[in-house]
This record gives C-alpha cells, structure tokens and sequence, in this order.
C-alpha cells in the first residue's frame, strides 16, 4: 500500500522547443511505493516528462524534486538512487547479459549493488546469462534494460515505454517483473501509450495530452467518474431495443445487427431481470459480454481523439 | 580508476569479437606489406655493380683493374676502401673489391699476391656464390695470362658485412603504418563514436554516475591498445618476413607511434563532434581519407607530386606523421625536419583536441 510520502514532486514544469511547447505546465506527485503511469498518444509529452524528472534534460521552466534533493543541481546524488530504464542495449553487443551487468556495477564505486546472478533471477534471463546481448529477441532486451536500470538497487525506477513492440506474453512477463518489484517496496514511474498497461500496472495515472495533463487518479476513479454504465451485449435478433430499455437499472439500450447493447448503472439487477427474462422464454443471451469503460474510453471522452494514432 | 579499467576491457571485448573489426583493422596493412614486400623483394638481377678499389696503384694493379672492367656482369664503379664499404652496407653496390697495395711490387718479384673482396652473403646466396666464382675466375685467367706467378694470384678469404638493401618495401613500410594510424582516428574512432551517439548509447550511459570523463579515457586506452597491435603486425612482419632494416630504436619508433595515434584519434573526435549521423560520419572519414593516402608521401615519395599540390600536401598531417617514421625506421632522406614533423603532429591533436571538449555532443 503506497503511503502518501512524496518521491518526485514537479511543478509547474516546461520545456519548448521553438515554438511547440512539449511539455506546457505540469504538475504532479509521485507517493512512495507506488506505480504511477503517464498515459499518452505519441508527441504527448510523456517522455520529454520523465527526462526532466530523470535529470537526462534540462526544464525550461518549473521545479523537479527527486527523493527530497532538486533537479538538476543534484543530478549525480540522484542518479544514484534511481535507476533509469533506457531503449538501448546497443552499447556493447558482443558482451554478455553478464558482462554488462558487471560492467554497470563498476559504474557505482563505493555503493551497495545487487549481485548480478541476483538481476538475473529478478527479470527472468536465467537461461540467458551468457548470451551476447546482440542475439536477445526484443522482450528480453527490454528486460535486460530493466535488469541494468536495477544495479545500484534504487529507490525509484524509470520506465520508458518499456512494453513497446513486445508480443503479448512478454509483455506479461514484464509486467510480472514490475509487480514483483513494487512489492519490494520501490516506487515506479513509467509512461505508457498503452491502456491496458496502465489499467493493470498503475495505481495512480496521469493522462497526458499535448503537453498537458488531462486528468489524473486510479484507473477505476478516472473511468467511475466519466463512465457510470457498464455495457451488456449480447445476441438477440428479434426484441426490440425499447423492450431492453424497460429492464431494471437500465440508463439506455441499443442494437446492431442483432447485437444488443444495454447500458446499466446496477449490473445486478439488470442481469438478473434478464435470466429472468430468458427462463421465461424470452429468448436466449447469447454470447454474452459485460464489460465497463476503459481508459481508452475516458481519453476519447476527455479529447475526442483516440489514444492509439 | 578500475571503473576505466572495466570500460576499457569490456571495449577490448566488444573490439575482439567483432570479427569483421578485426579483419579490416590487421588484414587491411598486412595486405599492403604482403603485396609490396612481394613486389620488392624479388631482385635477381644478373648484373652486379661493383665498387672496385685500387690501392696498388702500379702497372699489375692497374691492368687487374681494367680486367676487371671487362667483365660483362659488372658494372664498376671505383673509390676507396670506406666509401666503397659503406655503400656496399647502405644496399647500393653488391660487392667490394680491392686491389691492396703492395700487388704490383709482389708480382714483380715474382711472389704471389691476394685480391681482398667484401660483400654480404646473406642478401642474396646464389650471387653471392655466383660471383666468388666469378672472382676467382678472373684471378685465374689473369693469372695465366699475365702474372704468371706460383701460386697463383688468389682471392683472399672475402670480408664479410651485412648489409640493408633499401629497396621498395623500406619507403613503403613506415607509410603503411603511417596510414593504419590514420584509419585509426578516422574509421575506427569518428564513426563508431557516431555511431554510440546516433544509437543513444551515449545517454544511457548519462543516466548513470559515470562520468564523462572515464568513458573517454577508456575509448582512448583502446584505440591506443589497437593502434599498437598494428604497428607491432606491420613492423613485425616487414622485419621477419620482408627484411626491413629498422635503423632507428624500437622505442622511438614506439613513441612516434603513441604520438601519431594520439593525433589521429584526436582528428577523429572532431569529426565525431561535428557529424551529426554516420551517414555523414562515413562521408567526412572517406572523404579524408583518399587525398591523404595519395597526397602524404605514403606510396611514393612527395617529389613525384606536380608543385601546385605542395600547398595542399604541406597541409595534411598525415604527410608530416609517414616522413617522421619514414626517418626514424630506415634512415631516409628527411623531407621535412624531424622537429618539424613532431610539433606538426602535437599542434594537430592539441587544436582537434581542444575543438571537440567544445563541440562534442554526447546527445
């Protein structure tokens, strides 16, 4: 359970190139063993975002605070108490998963660090340990990045788009890893492009667009403060949409095809007047569905736009 | 310290096992010696120029010497003993020989006499034999002919010297280095460099704590590392294989090659620091690269350039780096002074060196 510490705080932060302000006042904190997800279309900001927070970019305006020290006059002290996920393993191809994690631990002399057979369990390349890091499919090159973001053991994890181009399953695997490491106590801050990321993953999200965030909360709080409905399809070719309307805790009904969609705010008592419905002959509920909104659902609400270009 | 020491192993790594880095960083001059020692090297010429000294002065001695004259494989060229040894040491004449003094006298008295030669038999055994042969043969001949004397005018025990032919492959060998140290700044250092900036490698390492500084160190260690690798291929294979003469210690040759790596790794990271993709990179390093391996004095000697060039080729370090090796591995003629050359090359990797801490994005 994430205490309500602040981590990271920004503030009113900035940063223009030209005349396109990428990032254009944002405002926000991250608690202490949380993950917190900003979620985005491409060219929201997101990463312009975290860069300032991680200290690899310099905010035209607006104030960064990292684990109590300042942005970016403390950078090195930070940099040693977060670990920072980055999309290249192109440094030096030929080494092995191994090597390279030796090789960052030489990169924080005098700190604690975590052995690297240690990494290695953690995100899962047991099998590939001695592997050069050329010959990784893409998912385990993104969990290798994840492994070396790990060395000095930080407080704060970074996250990049850390799924993106992965196959479902190893997105999952991914997952997993990020899981297990909040549960260890550490706080992540990751940007995404992808809902169902953020809805698993994230306690908190900020939805991000053009620079601004739109809103921010729990997946479940942003998508019961835009959606109260919950839709419940199903076949039925010859009832009318009228006679669904009529149910019980039923806002509003809609068919398409044969495809009936009722939207209801009380789920239980909803299906319950349509069981009752079928046992009494009314036809059968056919391949049945119920699902709520999504953040997809509340981004399109709040812009207008999908979130996927 | 050790976290440079890492960096700089996990590089000699990377560098190892890239097996095509490999190929093109050592086969590539191994290749240029292998082909001009071949060239060079194979000098039978069945004519012998021959460096006669006549000490004697009287009227046998004279007569031997246009004997000698007349012999159809040798071109004679005459001087005394020390002039004529040195050439024979410096590779210009094959052979020494000397009619001592006090030849005509003994003749004349009816004692014998002995014709004194000197030449190196390990340059080339079969002449070397063929021309004792040749020697001795003229002796006898003379001797029946005209001396008359018993025992016979002789051959005395020929002296021996070592002697350096400085043929083709002693010009080319330094230039040769010369250039693989260039190749060292400009590809082997400007486009990886690039290349890690392009692919954000750079950046990543910036989300660390390691600082800048140490990277560059260990990048430097490892270009040095490689360009020494192939100063020892080049040099070992041309004294062992092809019988290049190293004139000049080792250590210099050594410490001039530390300076030209220096150099051209410095070069490198300016074109590092002012290419923004490889692309561009590997246009700027060819672009370089051809006009000073044929402008600098690398395959043949800068007096075969037209005059309007030299303005261009006095401009080129690489023309000041092959004359300074040129100098000191084989004692050639100096086309500029060596302390000349020196300051030439430490100006240029001062002036790329201080360029690049400015311009240098590690982004």
């Amino acid at each position: 359970m994430a205490s309500t510490t602040d981590v990271i705080r920004v503030e009113n932060l900035r940063k223009y190139y030209g005349k396109t302000r990428a990032v254009d006042d944002i405002s926000f904190a991250v608690y202490s063993g949380e993950i917190f997800g900003m979620l985005g279309p491409n060219g929201a900001g997101k990463s312009t975002t975290i860069e300032m927070i991680e200290g690899l970019r310099v905010p035209d305006a607006g104030a960064v605070s990292v684990l109590g020290l300042r942005q970016p006059q403390d950078a090195k002290a930070i940099k040693q108490r977060i670990g920072i996920q980055l999309q290249t393993t192109a440094l030096y191809p030929r080494l092995t998963v191994t090597e390279l994690l030796d090789l960052f631990h030489t990169f924080y002399p005098g700190q604690r660090t975590v052995p690297t057979a240690e990494l290695i369990r953690t995100v899962d390349l047991e099998e590939k340990a001695d592997t050069r890091s050329k010959q990784l499919s893409g998912g385990q090159k993104q969990r290798l990045s994840v492994a070396l973001a790990l060395v000095n053991d930080p407080e704060i994890l970074f996250l990049d788009e850390p799924t993106t181009g992965m196959d479902p399953q190893a997105r999952r695997q991914l997952w997993d890893v990020v899981e297990s490491l909040r549960q260890r106590g550490k706080t992540i801050l990751m940007t995404t492009h992808y809902m169902e990321e953020a809805q698993q993953l994230c306690d908190r999200v900020a939805i991000v667009d053009h620079g601004h965030i739109i809103e921010l909360g729990s997946p479940a709080d942003l998508i019961q403060r835009y959606f109260t409905d919950i839709a419940i399809q199903f076949q039925d070719g010859q009832t009318s949409a009228e006679r669904y309307a009529a149910l019980p805790g039923v806002s509003h009904a809609a068919t398409e095809d044969g495809r009936v969609t009722v939207y209801s705010t009380d789920v239980p008592r909803t299906m319950a007047a349509l069981l009752e419905r079928e046992r009494e002959g009314g036809g059968v509920l056919q391949n049945l569905n119920v699902h709520g909104a999504t953040l997809e659902d509340v981004f399109l609400k709040l812009t207008g736009r999908a979130l996927r270009d | 310290m050790s976290t440079v020491i890492s960096l700089y192993r996990a590089s000699i790594k990377e560098f190892v096992r890239d097996r095509a880095a490999l190929f093109w960083t050592f086969a590539f001059p191994v290749i240029f010696i292998v082909l001009f020692g071949l060239i060079f090297s194979g000098n039978s010429s069945p004519s012998y120029t021959v460096g006669l000294v006549n000490e004697d002065g009287g009227a046998v001695g004279n007569t031997l010497a246009q004997t000698f004259g007349k012999v159809k494989p040798f071109t004679i060229k005459t001087g005394t003993r020390e002039a004529e040894v040195d050439h024979l040491k410096k590779g210009q004449i094959d052979l020494v020989i000397v009619i001592p003094s006090g030849l005509s006298q003994a003749i004349a008295s009816g004692q014998t006499a002995q014709v004194q030669m000197v030449y190196d038999p390990s340059s080339s055994p079969t002449n070397a034999q063929i021309v004792v042969n040749i020697v001795q043969q003229v002796l006898a001949d003379f001797n029946s002919g005209y001396t008359h004397v018993t025992p016979p005018l002789a051959l005395a025990t020929p002296q021996t010297v070592t002697a350096h032919h400085e043929s083709g492959i002693d010009f080319l060998m330094p230039g040769v280095l010369a250039m693989s140290l260039m190749q060292l700044g400009l590809f082997a250092t400007a486009t990886p460099l690039v290349s890690l900036r392009q692919d954000q490698v750079l950046r990543r390492l910036g989300a660390t704590p390691l600082p800048r500084w140490k990277l560059l160190a260990s990048q430097v260690m490892l270009r040095l590392t490689i360009g020494f690798a192939q100063a020892a291929v080049i040099v070992g294979l041309s004294i062992w294989v092809f019988n290049v003469h190293i004139e000049g210690s080792l250590l210099a040759v050594a410490g001039l090659v530390l300076l030209g790596a220096l150099t051209f790794v410095a070069i490198g990271y300016l074109v590092a620091s002012l290419a923004r993709t490889v692309e561009s990179a590997n246009g700027i390093t060819t672009a370089v690269n051809f006009p000073m391996m044929f402008l600098s004095g690398i395959f043949f000697p800068l007096a075969l350039l037209p005059a309007f060039l030299t303005p261009v080729v006095r401009a080129l370090p690489l023309t000041y780096l092959a004359d300074a090796l040129r100098q000191v591995a084989v004692g050639s003629v100096p086309e500029f002074p060596m302390m000349v050359d020196l300051a030439v090359l430490a100006g240029w990797a001062l002036v790329c060196a201080l360029l690049s801490a400015r311009f240098f994005k590690w982004e």
